[in-house]
């Protein structure tokens, strides 16, 4: 089975910090999302079980070389990189434009894999929309994969229960984070990942002429925390004050 | 890329990214060496912390090219040391051209940055390095080091270079790590403050560039072996201290490592120095301050220890070095590894060749000029009573009483006592042997 | 502000990545050992402190590996490593 698993190339999220409510991305370790790992997790268990092969796709700035090594060290067995060094942010429609034809191009295609929504903004659009320009189903918030006879039983997590769905393939899957845990990879892992093959292509390349965007993103601030540093003197004190702020009692 | 099979295993295995393993795998890899770095952290520098001074000099030649781009922070212009007792301070002020001047002696450095540089660089000329890579254990097979085990793989090499830090697991399993003994050991502690560049600038009077390195002794550390120093990065602010362990465990006031460094930083004369800045990150380290005494075996069957796991690093009372021995100690093993490698044999009577060629550099040099250093520094004489002293010698000189002042000849000849002038003698001449 | 309450914020200053299970731990039947009382002043993270039972206890958020601990108590009383690859502190300075 042909499985192709996008990912986003984000900023470690946990190495950002805030100043002025502004996050400070000098020198912040690029990665991709914990959710995206879990996609790509759980295609390489398919191939594993089935034999085929995992194709990441994925649209970022330059460092985007570098950042797949860790997706190829965890599985994938190639990947199709689309550069974009033009654009500030790559909006979404842009984003599932340019994806959905390395996805064509790839030729035949039988599972494509999203995270349900990536790790910085998590916009939750592209993977439906990959799925629309594609002209394939869509299944979202996708717990749990069983492959059967050529066909895809997946696990809804809905906010109150769970739905189980058949799906003919080809088709597209948003997955959400319970899916699995992803591997850690070993060194021989990694050391490989750096030799297996990249398609590499800027976005001009792959679209002819790319969008102009139609979203800016005009503030991104943390929200204002306010301390109210309250003091207590004894255990009762405290529960009084919690109590009072309403963070006790409730039922 | 080099690298073949992982059955056949690789020339040359370092473990640790940091200083030493970095210019290791740097000078190997720029021979056309195969070799494969392993780190523990996200990235290298992620888990190492240093005071923030390198000095150059000592390397400049083995590294000419390398150095010239490397993302210091700023040249230290300007020295000073206070001497701190309870409640007031001494400080000498010490700079001009000879520091000024281009090619500067040291720089303020910060190395989350720089060792994150550094393996770009070493990965530039081939090397192969793998982060989040923690190292468990060393392959043994009779005696010989055969390469190490990390995350239930085995990875074969014909020479492993241990620079994993002062608790070198590579070199203990190896067998060639002394018992820990607290004496030979300090912990540095650290906080980066951040603070408008300008504001550095205008603060610390400096030029452009231009940084100031300050060191302080005496009551910072309660007395204990130790001090404190404050190094202007570009836009922050290193201060911390560092602290004999020994003492610290045989204090008998009880005192707080980390309370220490709270007390030094509400210190008037510090506090004023801080003002304004933003704590950005809280960090530790321990530091091997044993000297020649200290030093673990240096090589073994496909083994070769550098940097801090060997114990290179120095405290001479007014700085720790470790950095520039580091990069060398990395650069020396480098050229043993490639010497062995020409003969094919990577036994210990080849890899011998390492120390003789620290014997000849400024490496060894400097660990037998200063090999009494740390008994002669280590006294409370040097930590307690001179800072006092002078303290008592300079409040009298300035202090203006109610009624007449004393004659400064009487004011000082009240401190400095025929005893007094005898013990300072003592101590001169045991400092004049480090 | 109180010294400890300042550690435990200076500590949140920091990044900690997530690890299966916490790397050092106190050798049983060690824990009243009266060297190990030492690790409460030598830890710059404050991780060790005494319970009312006089044992020492050891708490696992915001470790620096700095190895103080180690060096100031040794193997005889603590089983301690590095956490695994790419896991615990991470400097952003340095
Ligand atoms: C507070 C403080 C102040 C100092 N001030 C100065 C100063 O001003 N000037 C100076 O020259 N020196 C100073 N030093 C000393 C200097 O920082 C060290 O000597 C120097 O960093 C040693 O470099 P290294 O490469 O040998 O070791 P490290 O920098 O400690 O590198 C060891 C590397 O090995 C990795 N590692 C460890 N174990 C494993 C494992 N099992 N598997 C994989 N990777 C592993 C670590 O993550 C690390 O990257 C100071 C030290 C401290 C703590
Ligand atoms: S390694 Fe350092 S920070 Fe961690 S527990 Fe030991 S002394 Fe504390």
């Amino acid at each position: 089975m042909n499985i192709v698993v996008a990912m986003k190339q984000i900023p470690d999220l946990q190495q950002v910090r805030i100043k002025n409510r502004k996050p400070i991305l000098d020198d912040v370790p690029l990665t991709f999302g914990n959710i995206d790992r879990n996609a790509l997790e759980a295609a390489v268990l398919i191939k594993e079980q089935v034999g085929g092969s995992v194709t990441v796709v994925a649209a970022g700035k330059e460092g985007l070389e570098d950042t797949v090594k860790e997706a190829l060290a965890a599985g994938a067995d190639q990947a199709y990189l689309i550069i974009c060094n033009e654009q500030e942010d790559i909006e979404s429609s842009i984003s599932a434009k340019l994806l959905a034809e390395a996805i064509k191009q790839l030729g035949s295609v039988d599972l494509v894999l999203f995270g349900e929504g990536s790790g910085d903004n998590y916009s939750s659009q592209v993977g439906s929309r990959v799925a629309e320009l594609l002209d394939l189903p869509q299944v979202g918030y996708v717990e749990r994969i069983e492959l059967t006879a050529g066909e895809l039983v997946v696990t809804r997590s809905l906010e109150d229960g769970k739905e189980v769905v058949q799906v003919a393939l080809p088709a597209v899957l948003t997955v959400v984070t319970d899916l699995n845990q992803p591997r850690i990879p070993s060194v021989t892992q990694i050391l490989k990942a750096g030799r297996k093959p990249k398609k590499v292509m800027s976005d001009q390349e792959l679209l002819g002429a790319v969008p102009t965007p139609k979203v800016k993103t005009l503030s991104n601030l943390a929200p204002e925390i306010k301390r109210k540093q309250i003091q207590v003197g004894t255990a009762v004190e405290l529960v009084e004050k919690l109590q009072a702020e309403g963070f006790l009692g409730r039922a | 890329m080099p690298y073949q099979n992982e059955n056949d295993g690789f020339e040359v295995i370092v473990v640790g990214g940091g200083l030493a393993g970095l210019a290791a795998a740097y000078i190997l890899a720029d021979r056309g060496v195969e070799v494969l770095v392993l780190e523990r952290g996200d990235y290298c520098g992620a888990k190492n912390v240093t005071g923030g001074r390198i000095y150059l000099n000592p390397v400049r030649e083995i590294f000419s090219q390398l150095l010239k781009d490397a993302p210091f922070e700023r040249h230290i212009a300007h020295e000073e040391v206070s001497l701190f007792a309870a409640s007031r301070s001494l400080t000498l002020r010490y700079d001009g051209s000879e520091l000024g001047d281009p090619p500067y002696q040291s720089y303020s450095v910060l190395r989350a940055k720089f060792d994150r540089w550094l393996a770009r660089q070493a990965e530039k000329k081939g090397a192969m390095l793998a982060t989040k890579s923690r190292v468990d254990d060393v392959i043994l097979e009779n005696g010989v080091v055969k390469g190490v085990r990390a995350g239930g793989e085995e990875l074969r090499a014909n020479v492993v270079i241990a620079c994993d830090g002062v608790l070198s697991l590579v070199s203990e399993r190896a067998g060639l790590r002394k018992d820990i003994q607290p004496q030979y050991y300090a912990v540095g502690i650290k906080e980066v403050i951040e603070m408008d560049r300008k504001a550095i600038e205008n603060r610390f009077n400096l030029e452009g560039e231009e940084g100031v390195a300050r060191l302080f002794m005496g009551d910072v550390t309660a007395g204990m072996f130790g001090g404190g120093f404050l190094y202007t990065n570009l836009d922050s602010i290193s201060l911390g201290l560092v602290v004999s362990i020994k003492d610290l465990l045989e204090n008998q006031r009880e005192v707080i490592v980390s309370d220490l460094l709270e007390r030094f930083k509400q210190r008037s004369e510090v506090s004023l120095l801080i003002k304004g800045g933003e704590t950005v990150e809280y960090s530790a380290h321990v530091i091997p301050e044993g000297g020649f005494n200290a030093l673990n075996s240096l090589y073994g069957d496909g083994i070769l220890v550098a940097g801090d796991a060997a114990g290179f690093a120095l405290n001479i009372g007014v700085t720790v070095r470790g950095m520039e021995y580091a990069l060398a100690s990395g650069y020396y093993a480098a050229q043993t590894v490639l010497h062995a490698r020409e003969k094919g044999d990577y036994s210990r009577a080849t890899l011998g060749l390492y120390r003789q060629l620290l014997e000849d550099s400024f490496v060894l040099k400097d660990f037998k000029s200063f090999r009494d250093a740390l008994s002669v520094l280590n006294s409370p004489r040097l930590f307690q009573h001179y800072p006092e002293l002078l303290g008592n010698i300079l409040r009298d000189l300035y202090w203006i009483p109610p009624g007449p002042k004393d004659r400064l000849y009487s004011t000082v000849r009240r401190y400095l006592g025929v005893r007094e002038v005898w013990q300072a003698l003592g101590d001169v001449r045991r400092m004049s042997k480090i | 502000m109180s010294l400890t309450t300042g550690l435990k914020s200076k500590l949140g200053l920091n990044v900690f990545k997530e690890s299966s299970k916490f790397h050092i731990r106190i050798k049983e039947g060690k824990e009243k050992d009266p060297r190990l009382q030492k690790a409460v002043l030598v830890c710059p993270a404050g991780l060790y402190s005494q319970n009312p039972e006089g044992e020492v206890v050891l708490s696992s958020d915001g470790c620096l590996e700095c190895g103080t601990c180690l060096i100031a108590c040794g193997r005889e009383l603590l089983d301690w490593e590095y956490p695994e690859g790419g896991s615990g502190v991470q400097f952003r300075f340095g």
